[in-house]
């Protein structure tokens, strides 16, 4: 008999049983029984009937199917529709842009890929497939197949690659840095000396030399070799091309020199070229992770386990279990300083609970039962026992991290450009050096080599293939500490272009929520007396204005017979003494007395609630949609970026002035509709501005779709429902400004970049091919430059410490407090 | 001028050795947090987490 899984014979007297499709199977080893398990407990038991060949043992072929079947698990696999899956790839052993290229080729051409699109910046993919003609685990063996290895995305393992990444390039650059040194030192006395070395200690120089540059070559170049065998492979240049060919010549004509006297030698030229391209390389690799961490640190903070009440309400002992487990109706308890394992509704008990993850909102919320707490967000106070809503990867965290992980596999449009121009411009490189050599073969043969090498090496794609990724991955970071996700890939690009900002009212400008905006007291006790009268009153009630009382946050005392007259507002006793709270005729009534002066002052855009004792007015409070307070700076802040403002809105006409004179803008249109917004921003385009709407995603989808770019405000709650391209996690408008800012940065910084690159380039290849560059200096010339273009690609991550950005921040901080 | 047989040489082997060390600590992972220990030392709390 033959074992079920693997085919193998199976060992007579095999003890290895278990019933698959509703039969008992034989197995060979245990090995292949737990994968057998592990498939069947996944519910993918079919796979057995649908394959078309006989796994092999476990080992390299079940690892793939045990990837797909942990990614189903996580929620990691998006079912768009009956005929389309996609799925997040975190792809290992990617180099360069032509690895890219043959990822995103091979995958289209096998049957059932729908879209492939690889990020070199991320290292990740985004493959949209029909489930019906291709599984999971033959997408990740066909990218084993052309060499590289791809794992469904997972925050966790993408922590652990990056660590080897880093790992292995520390020590690589580390050990060239140290070689070179080394050689440099044995280099020293043959520069010196005015008529040479004598020639037996020459001869001892070299071969310390070339026994230092070995473990360059071999060891810390690998990556250049490995990376050009690629290119080669997949019949593309990329720019390891021209440096492993100029390394592996100059090293092969160098050994050979030591070993049969005759000819130069430039082991110092080597391992400098080597040493400092790999340091060019720790840098882009430092700032390309750090830009994701900032973003995916959210992911990892979901805890691995739950605590499951499985006999609530009648029995409450907990037992643990795993948080991917979790189904929605489960109940569980969530302990003090706990982070929320999935998204629910409280059942018993009040904490306050800290969304900062999701809602931008640094101050924790009090949740009480009824309330929604979501997965990530942390519990404060007090344990909570919940009811699960949302769990594994229909939560809001997994809505959030899909859409920021869909942002990330993207590659934006001038990522491609320059992946493009960078293959064009090492074979155009190749044929300049190939050329050379022929020219110099003929004029002076004994300097073809050495002018060869020098083109080869002198040439630097780095701006291209390596500084433009680098940037936008820096920009991307930058945005992602401030909470600023840009959802599609090519809205960098709309946004550093952006004339036009068109503002929302409700819901940007303002908060959209009704708010305490004022207090005036008309006796002798403090606002704060007055509130925590008024909070006793309204204590029980669920009124917008009794719940923008409980946000304002004051100590309440004890109210007794307390009364809720509808359309009015509420009556009770505090301390013995009668008081009203409601509409200002109402609570008048209580004591006779005429209007204060200050009710005149009150403007159509508030609410006023008044509060009176049987002797006269305590206190008038006027209650509205408050303005955002970093709406003003806002303005100022676009209008000192010469961009024009506007602001249109559905309210009336009376409203949108007075927002718009508040914050200082002079373009307004109230009562618009939807369809209003949408063609003032035509209007705007067809006049050439390029136009940067920001609303609140729901209302104005029409006007967001239309812009050139949009921008939403919120919560990770709602972000389903968003259909905008730069999510603004929390509630400061003046991120806006800061993502066009530094969007602009980022394509100044590109543009930069690319010129530096043409400028170098057209100077420092003819000097080469014309043998003015000797193999030392084009080695220090093309480190140099990609040092330049990488460390100008990184000041973009840099935290903005100029004192108007403190500033600024620390104005953020007092309004938030 | 004969110690240059001895002192070249050592020094080859020298730097092969520090290089080997520096991969070993490299690899055990010796260079992966370069700013938590010093906050680490520093903080007093021994209540279990």
């Amino acid at each position: 008999m033959r074992c079920y899984h693997c085919g193998e014979r199976n060992p007579p007297g095999a003890v290895w049983l278990l019933t698959i499709d509703g039969a008992e199977r034989g197995f060979c080893c245990a090995g292949c029984r737990a994968v057998a398990q592990t498939i069947r407990a996944a519910g993918l038991e079919s796979f057995y009937t649908r394959r078309t060949s006989v796994a092999q043992r476990p080992g390299e072929d079940d690892e793939w199917l045990q990837h797909a079947i942990a990614a189903e698990a996580a929620g990691l696999i998006a079912h768009i529709d009956a005929s389309h899956d996609e799925i997040s790839l975190l792809l290992e052993g990617i180099r360069c842009g032509a690895c890219v290229w043959i990822i995103e080729n091979y995958l289209q051409r096998l049957p059932g890929v729908a879209e492939v699109d690889v990020n070199f910046a991320t290292r990740r993919a985004r493959v949209r497939w029909d489930p019906r003609t291709l599984q999971i685990p033959e997408l990740l063996r066909a990218i084993a197949n052309i060499g590289y290895r791809a794992y469904p995305y997972d925050p966790r393992r993408r922590e652990a690659l990056a660590r080897r990444e880093s790992r292995a390039l520390l020590s690589r650059m580390a050990i060239a840095l140290l070689a070179m040194m080394q050689v440099m030192m044995f280099a020293v006395p043959a520069y010196m000396s005015t008529d040479g070395v004598e020639r037996e200690y020459q001869i001892l120089l070299d071969w310390a030399s070339l026994v230092l540059t070995l473990p360059v070559v071999f060891y810390s170049a690998t990556p250049f070799f490995f990376g050009a065998w690629h290119d080669l492979r997949s019949r593309r240049l990329g720019m390891d091309v021209p440096v492993a060919l100029g390394v592996a010549a100059a090293f092969a004509a160098s050994a050979w020199a030591t070993v049969t006297r005759h000819g130069d030698i430039y082991f110092d030229s080597v391992t400098m070229f080597v040493a400092l391209l790999l340091v060019a390389r720790w840098f882009e690799l430092r700032a390309r992770q750090k830009a994701g961490d900032a973003i995916e640190a959210m992911a990892r903070e979901l805890p691995q386990t739950a605590e499951r009440l499985p006999g609530f309400p009648a029995a409450r002992n907990a037992e643990t279990i795993a948080a991917a487990k979790l189904v929605v109706g489960d109940v569980i308890r969530i302990d003090t300083a706990a982070p929320v394992p999935a998204d629910g509704e409280i059942l018993e008990g009040r904490s306050s609970v800290e969304e900062a993850l999701l809602t931008g909102e640094s101050w924790p919320r009090v949740k009480a039962p009824g309330d929604k707490v979501l997965a990530g967000s942390i519990n404060r106070e007090s344990p909570l026992i919940v009811r699960v809503t949302a769990a594994g990867g229909s939560t809001a965290l997994a809505a959030l991290s899909r859409l920021v992980e869909r942002a990330a596999s993207q590659k934006p449009r001038i990522g491609r450009l320059a992946d493009g121009v960078a293959g064009w411009f090492v074979s155009a490189l190749l044929m300049v050096a190939a050329g050379a050599a022929l020219i110099w073969w003929h004029i002076d043969a004994s300097r073809a080599l050495l002018i060869t090498f020098a083109v080869l090496v002198v040439s630097c794609p780095c701006a291209l293939s390596l500084a433009t990724p680098a940037a936008l991955a820096a920009a991307a970071g930058a945005l992602g500490r401030r909470k600023i996700l840009a959802v599609r890939a090519d809205a960098m690009e709309a946004l550093s272009r952006v004339t036009h900002v068109v503002l929302d009212k409700t819901g940007t400008l303002t908060t959209g929520r009704v708010q305490l905006v004022d207090v005036t007291t008309l006796r002798q006790q403090d606002a704060a007396q007055c509130l925590s009268l008024v909070t006793a009153l309204e204590q029980g009630s669920v009124h917008p204005i009794a719940l923008a009382l409980r946000d304002a946050g004051a100590a309440a005392r004890v109210a007794t017979n307390v009364v809720a007259v509808t359309g009015c507002g509420v009556e009770g006793t505090i301390a013995g003494r009668r008081y009203r709270c409601g509409h200002p005729e109402w609570a008048g009534r209580i004591h006779t007395m005429p209007l204060p002066s200050a009710a005149e002052s009150i403007d159509v855009e508030h609410t006023v609630v008044a509060l009176a004792d049987e002797h006269g007015w305590v206190a008038w409070m006027t209650f509205g949609d408050a303005m955002r307070p970093s709406a003003r700076a806002l303005v100022d802040s676009l209008h000192k970026l010469g961009i024009e403002v506007s602001l249109v809105s559905g309210d009336r006409s009376v409203t949108a002035r007075y927002v718009a004179e508040a914050v200082g803008i002079d373009e307004y249109h109230g009562d618009a509709t939807p369809e209003d917004k949408r063609a003032f921003i035509r209007a705007l385009q067809s006049r050439g501005a390029t136009v940067a709407m920001v609303g609140d995603g729901v209302n104005d989808a029409p006007g967001l779709a239309q812009a050139d770019v949009s921008l939403t405000l919120g919560s990770a709650a709602t972000l389903t429902q968003w259909t905008a391209d730069v999510v603004v996690l929390g509630s400061d408008l003046g991120c806006v400004s800061t993502a066009i800012q530094t969007a602009r940065r980022t394509f100044r910084v590109i543009r930069q970049n690319l010129a530096w690159a043409f400028g170098y380039n057209a100077i420092a290849i003819p000097l080469a091919a014309t043998g003015h560059v000797s193999p030392l200096a084009a080695s220090l010339g093309m480190s140099i430059s990609s040092f330049i273009v990488v460390a100008n690609a990184l000041r973009l991550a840099r935290r903005d410490n100029s004192p108007r950005a403190q500033q600024a921040a620390r104005a953020r901080l007092l309004a938030a407090s | 001028m004969d110690i240059l047989y001895l002192l070249i040489p050592l020094s080859v082997v020298l730097a092969l050795l520090i290089g080997c060390a520096f991969w070993w600590s490299v690899t055990s992972g010796q260079f992966d947090d370069l700013e938590g220990p010093a906050h680490r030392i520093i903080s007093d709390d021994d209540s279990p987490v």
